[in-house]
């Protein structure tokens, strides 16, 4: 584990420290200055954030290293005006705790600058011990806090971070004294003698001391708020992708390259315009000599087996002759004679067949779903107007009459399919022409 | 000599010299010679040849754009298809050529002789092939968009196309429409390819009957009935075992197969056929477009429907390849969370056993094995998708090639999923910034890395869920000195490479910015939605002058009003569902850019974001929690108590007792958030289940208490604070910062004695020795 982010002092700094709070003999301004040339400015800071943390819990350290602390923390910051100085709320309470020894709170005071103390000078050429015992208290008035914190608490720097949590983050120690039940922790008998056998209970104030000083952090104890981490926005089984193979969309090749394109080009804008109107009868003509001329026009005329329909309607003859062109190739006929099937009965569909019929032989299957449809169509016809069923039938009995007298059809085939045609349609003349018709074939 | 000379001259003077009109007609002949054996070169995958020959035409005919057309394409293929850049150059070059030339061929032929026929240029410099092509190579870069957008002239004009490029235009259109998820688009082509080809979402049973022609079709008809009836049991039967075992899945379906050929019945696989390739007759598109109708059901989750038009394209494919409907149904009920039948049906139609789609099979089977919670087997598959897909890559020749087939980017996508799932946000970030070629313009990607970058910071800082406590000296001196409000930062988190905060906030913008473009543009549609309607009409109106005639088509359309009906209904359904996935996409797009904020100290954005979040329509109650968690904690970093205050005072009930912030219910709506459609199946034990972890309601309400003691304690009020704090413990016994609060109030009261009790009772709290003690043992 990396912990170097936290630990703010090396080892060899805080052993320097440890031996400067207790070199208290020396005069307190060459402990000072052993202080700056032992340890880097850089520091600093963390020094003397170990320390205040010590001088908050009265019992660390005894008097000359109290005094020798506030020292150092004052020293760090003597060439800066006493507001720059982070811990300068601290050394303002300490200077006014009563608990305090009365020589610590004076000696503060002279840190402080405060009034008539203003000879930190000629203190700290003194040493710490003979700072203490040459103390005479009689002479000294101490202020109250309000009136220190009037006097440098507007210009207070309020610390490194400004929101409210950092502002009144705590640093204090928790005593957590390590001895048997019922023993008071203060007695002295607890601390280590010299040459002694440690006893249970019992520690080192010193190897304590150097444990603060290596362990401490910058930070301090603040209250902690509560953040929540968002939870994971759940996976929706839409968002985990289940794929479906879709079509393979390859690169096309463009097959009219060089192709010669001005042959039939006539041909299929006019048949693009047939798709939509009745063509001029030269207009028929010029197609029909044009489909003659090149037999294979006709594959790429343009004209496809779901075109066919509207062409029927509004061209059936030219439709007849594509179909009779298309003679030779029986998957393509195939194709557009399905589309015949499928469309809807009308006088233009029927009419292409019967002409078809004369032109070319038909598959029989063809002609007999032909019928089958036509039949259907009349009975369905029936949700419409009554008009359009009459005109139906009687279309459809003039088709088949035609088919039945050209011997197209073999009227044994669809005999008694015909036969339920008639008699359902018996009001209708041709219907019962038709009947009539089969009846004689009988 | 120009091919626009020979041209022009044959259009305008017939007349002409007999001896240069012959010239021109043998050029032509060798040239459509030379091209004829371009095509069979190109066809057998001899590229080099091919593009010999073409270079011979380009010497004749000068710059003709169809020349440099098939030639880029055949350098395309020669290349291994890999410099789709280039190709996109080539063609948009091409593409400008043949309009430039066609406009001026057009100019001169007005010129000479005005009011005739200008057919010729027409189709000398028609650059649909080109454009089609374009927009091909466009989807298979995942440029859905822009292929769209090149597309939609060519669809508006489609009714003077030749049918096979129409088709193929159309196709296009219908893959976009699904990957870009637009269900609007996609009921367009499919109404005019519907109109157009006629077979649509009216009555198919009137049409099936007449589709019958020939007679050993119709003769047929009983015993593939039959047969069909058998096959379906066999699927059947396979699908009532209960097992979910893979292997025992794949006998069964071999058993399956065997009794179907003994029917005599095998669907031949046509999903490895191009589009060319595929002769469409009529009976083909039917079957074809009755699966689209079932993508797009599938799409817009109107499953109901789905199931019913999925049966009968399984009856459409019995005589022919039902590998495809099986496909479908098999997502059918996976999306209906019933995944042990869509496993089966998913081996059923035995795309595993075809390179080219074994790695879809094998993603899909991973979504199903996700699904239930078995992240390792899901990998296993993902990364065996993985693997397919990048050996067909790399398969030669060229030819069978398919960059269509090429899903791996979809697949690297559930990839990171799983990952994240599993709690590798290093590994899941990997795989999302590989999909992002993709998915880069949709928010939730960006919501997805920022998620992993979340996890890897969470998991680099372990240590932040603990308390850590110095022991300092023995015996008399032992002090205790407590570590707080400083990242412990772990060697781990050297691991997080590229993940952190700021690339996580980065995300996080960008999801937010799609995301609001994407609503502007949704409120803007509705706007104009009156508007679009009557574009529909008028495109409806040019392509009915195709079938004006074919009254066929008007009877289908009054009988199938209820299925136009449905589909609208549908369409609007998935409308819904879309803005209300934005909406939920929204709330935690905010919400953790909030968090990311605080984390990064901006408590300004924090709560700027905090408070958008509290402001979007029907937001989760869950977010709303955090929204106002979040806006406190940012207000008391801008040391504005007040109104931090007022933010947890939200959940006051009377003076001092909170309610609950949300129920378990809304939590569990929250994590199913469009379960609507399929309320019924979806089992909450499942494996997403365990996706999301979150505050249990009373945690939450535990956490309303320590954070108003939090800002009780900051401001002063100690005994208030304790309260708080007290409860708050009570609610979330072991959370530390819970603790930590409690113990700073107990030293502030004076009471160090009841700090320590509370430190030593809580488990989350480590006692550290001091490091002179370490270093000495």
């Amino acid at each position: 584990m990396n912990r170097s982010t936290t630990v703010l002092m090396k080892i060899e700094e805080s052993a320097t420290v440890l031996s400067l709070l207790k070199s208290d003999l020396l005069p307190m301004e060459v402990v000072l200055s052993q202080f700056n040339s032992k340890l880097q400015s850089s520091s600093h800071l963390a020094v003397c954030n170990s320390l205040s943390m010590m001088l908050q819990d009265q019992k660390m350290l005894c008097g000359t290293e109290r005094i020798i602390a506030f020292g150092i923390i004052y020293h760090c910051y003597s060439s800066q005006k006493p507001s720059f100085n982070p811990f300068l709320s601290e050394m303002i309470s300490a200077a006014c705790n009563e608990q305090l020894e009365k020589s610590e709170r004076a000696f503060l005071l002279h840190l402080l600058q405060w009034n008539n103390y203003n000879n930190v000078k000629e203190i700290l050429k003194q040493s710490a011990v003979d700072y203490i015992r040459s103390f005479d208290p009689s002479t000294h008035d101490f202020p109250e806090l309000g009136e220190l914190q009037r006097e440098y608490g507007d210009k207070a720097d309020t610390g490194p971070s400004s929101h409210i949590f950092a502002d009144y983050s705590l640093k204090k120690l928790l005593h957590d004294p390590d001895v048997p039940r019922g023993c008071d922790p203060n007695s002295p008998e607890f601390d280590v003698q010299p040459g002694g056998n440690p006893r249970i209970g019992s520690g080192d104030r010193d190897e304590a001391l150097s444990g603060l000083l290596e362990n401490s952090t910058m930070g301090g104890l603040a209250p902690r708020w509560i953040r929540p981490c968002p939870p994971r926005y759940p996976v929706h089984q839409s968002e985990l992708l289940w794929i479906d193979p879709d079509n393979k969309h390859e690169l096309v090749w463009d097959d009219k390259m060089c192709a010669d394109t001005s042959r039939g080009a006539t041909v299929r804008d006019l048949l693009v315009k047939g798709l939509k109107m009745t063509l001029s009868p030269s207009e028929q003509e010029d197609i029909t000599t044009e489909l003659t001329n090149d037999p294979k026009l006709v594959y790429n005329c343009g004209i496809t087996a779901r075109k066919l329909p509207q062409l029927v309607e509004h061209n059936p003859q030219i439709a007849v002759e594509i179909l009779t062109k298309l003679n030779n190739n029986k998957e393509i006929l195939d194709d557009f004679l399905a589309a015949l099937v499928n469309m809807d009965m009308s006088l233009h569909s029927m009419e292409v067949v019967n002409r078809l019929t004369t032109a070319v032989e038909l598959p029989k299957e063809f002609i007999r779903s032909y019928i089958t449809n036509c039949i259907s169509s009349c009975e369905n016809a029936k949700q419409q107007d009554k008009y359009m069923q009459n005109r139906l039938v009687r279309l459809v009995c003039v088709f088949l009459q035609s088919l039945i007298r050209n011997n197209i059809i073999n009227v044994k085939d669809l005999f008694i399919e015909v036969q339920a045609f008639c008699i359902e349609f018996s009001r209708v003349r041709e219907a019962a022409g038709l009947f009539r018709l089969l009846k004689t074939l009988e | 000599m120009d091919s626009r000379d020979s041209s022009s001259a044959v259009a305008s003077d017939a007349a002409r010299d007999a001896s240069l009109l012959s010239e021109d007609a043998a050029v032509l002949s060798v040239t459509s010679t030379l091209a004829k054996s371009a095509l069979s070169c190109f066809q057998s995958g001899k590229f080099e040849d091919c593009i010999d020959i073409l270079i011979q035409l380009d010497q004749k005919q000068h710059n003709d754009p169809k020349v440099l057309h098939n030639m880029a394409i055949a350098e395309y293929f020669k290349g291994g298809c890999s410099k789709s850049k280039k190709l996109l150059e080539e063609l948009n070059c091409v593409k400008k050529q043949s309009e430039e030339l066609a406009s001026a061929a057009r100019e001169q032929v007005e010129a000479v002789n005005p009011g005739t026929n200008v057919s010729v240029s027409k189709d000398q410099f028609d650059s649909t092939v080109t454009t089609l092509n374009i927009a091909v190579t466009w989807f298979h870069m995942h440029q859905y968009t822009k292929s769209s957008s090149i597309l939609e002239p060519l669809f508006q004009n489609i009714g003077r196309l030749d049918e096979t490029i129409a088709l193929q235009i159309c196709f296009l259109l219908l893959d976009i429409a699904l990957a870009s998820h637009d269900a609007v688009k996609f009921l367009a082509v499919f109404d005019y390819m519907d109109k157009a080809f006629g077979v649509g979402f009216g009555s198919h049973e009137e049409n099936g009957s007449t589709m019958q022609l020939s007679s050993n079709q119709g003769s047929k008809t009983s015993s593939l009935l039959s047969s069909s009836v058998v096959a379906d049991t066999v699927a059947e039967s396979s699908l009532c075992e209960e097992t979910l075992d893979y292997d025992n899945v794949l006998a069964a379906e071999f058993e399956a197969e065997k009794r179907m050929k003994s029917v005599g019945h095998i669907p031949a696989n046509n999903l490895l056929k191009t589009l060319s390739e595929r002769s469409f007759s009529t009976a083909d598109l039917k079957l074809e477009l009755q699966l689209y109708k079932v993508r797009f059901l599938l799409l817009t989750r109107n499953l109901k429907l789905a199931k019913r038009e999925v049966k009968h394209a399984m009856n459409i494919a019995q005589k022919r390849d039902s590998s495809m409907a099986l496909l479908l149904k098999s997502q059918l009920e996976y999306a209906h969370g019933n995944h042990q039948k869509a496993m089966k049906l998913l081996v059923v139609s035995g795309i595993h056993k075809e390179s080219g789609t074994s790695g879809i099979f094998n993603n899909n089977l991973g979504c199903i094995y996700y699904q239930l919670g078995k992240y390792e087997a899901s990998s296993q598959l993902f990364s065996k998708a993985l693997r397919s897909c990048s050996s067909l890559r790399n398969e030669k020749p060229v030819k069978t090639f398919s960059l269509s087939q090429n899903k791996s980017l979809l697949i690297t996508y559930n990839m990171g999923l799983l990952y994240l799932a599993r709690g590798e946000p290093l590994l899941a970030a990997q795989c999302f910034q590989k999909a992002s070629v993709v998915f880069c313009r949709q928010p939730l990607i960006w919501l997805r890395l920022a998620e992993c970058c979340m996890m890897a910071l969470q998991s680099g800082l372990l240590d932040r869920s603990e308390i850590r406590v110095n022991v300092v000296g023995k015996g008399k001196y032992r002090k205790l000195m407590i570590e707080e409000n400083e990242h412990v930062e772990l060697d781990g988190s050297a691991q997080c490479g590229k993940l952190s905060l700021p690339l996580a906030r980065a995300c996080l913008s960008n999801g937010i910015y799609l995301l609001n473009e994407s609503l502007l543009n949704e409120s803007k549609s509705d706007r104009e939605s009156t508007l679009s309607v009557g574009m529909n009409e008028t495109k409806e109106a040019s392509s009915a002058d195709h079938g004006e005639a074919n009254t066929n088509s008007d009877l289908k359309e009054a009988k199938g009003g209820l299925n136009q009906d449905i589909i609208q209904s549908s369409l609007s359904a998935f409308k819904n569902i879309q803005s209300r996935e934005k909406l939920l996409i929204k709330q935690a797009l905010l919400a953790n850019m909030a968090y990311v904020e605080l984390e990064l100290e901006n408590p300004i954005k924090a709560l700027a974001a905090a408070n958008s979040l509290l402001q979007v329509p029907d937001c989760s109650k869950i977010y709303v929690f955090l929204g106002h968690l979040y806006a406190a904690e940012a207000l008391c970093l801008l040391n504005r108590p007040v109104e931090a205050g007022a933010h947890l005072s939200a959940y006051l009930v009377g003076q001092d007792d909170f309610k609950l912030p949300y129920e378990q219910e809304d939590f569990d709506q929250w994590r199913m958030h469009t379960s609507s459609d399929c309320e019924e199946t979806l089992d909450s034990s499942t494996g997403n289940a365990r996706d999301s972890v979150f505050l249990k309601p009373e945690e939450a309400r535990g956490a309303l208490f320590a954070d108003l003691a939090a800002l009780l304690a900051t401001q002063g009020h100690h005994d208030q604070a304790k309260a708080m704090i007290t409860h708050a413990l009570t609610l979330i016994p072991n959370n530390v910062q819970a603790t930590v609060t409690a113990v700073y109030i107990d030293m502030m009261l004076g009471r160090s004695q009841d700090a320590l009790t509370r430190l030593k009772q809580c488990t989350r709290v480590s006692f550290v020795p001091g490091r002179l003690e370490v270093r000495a043992s």
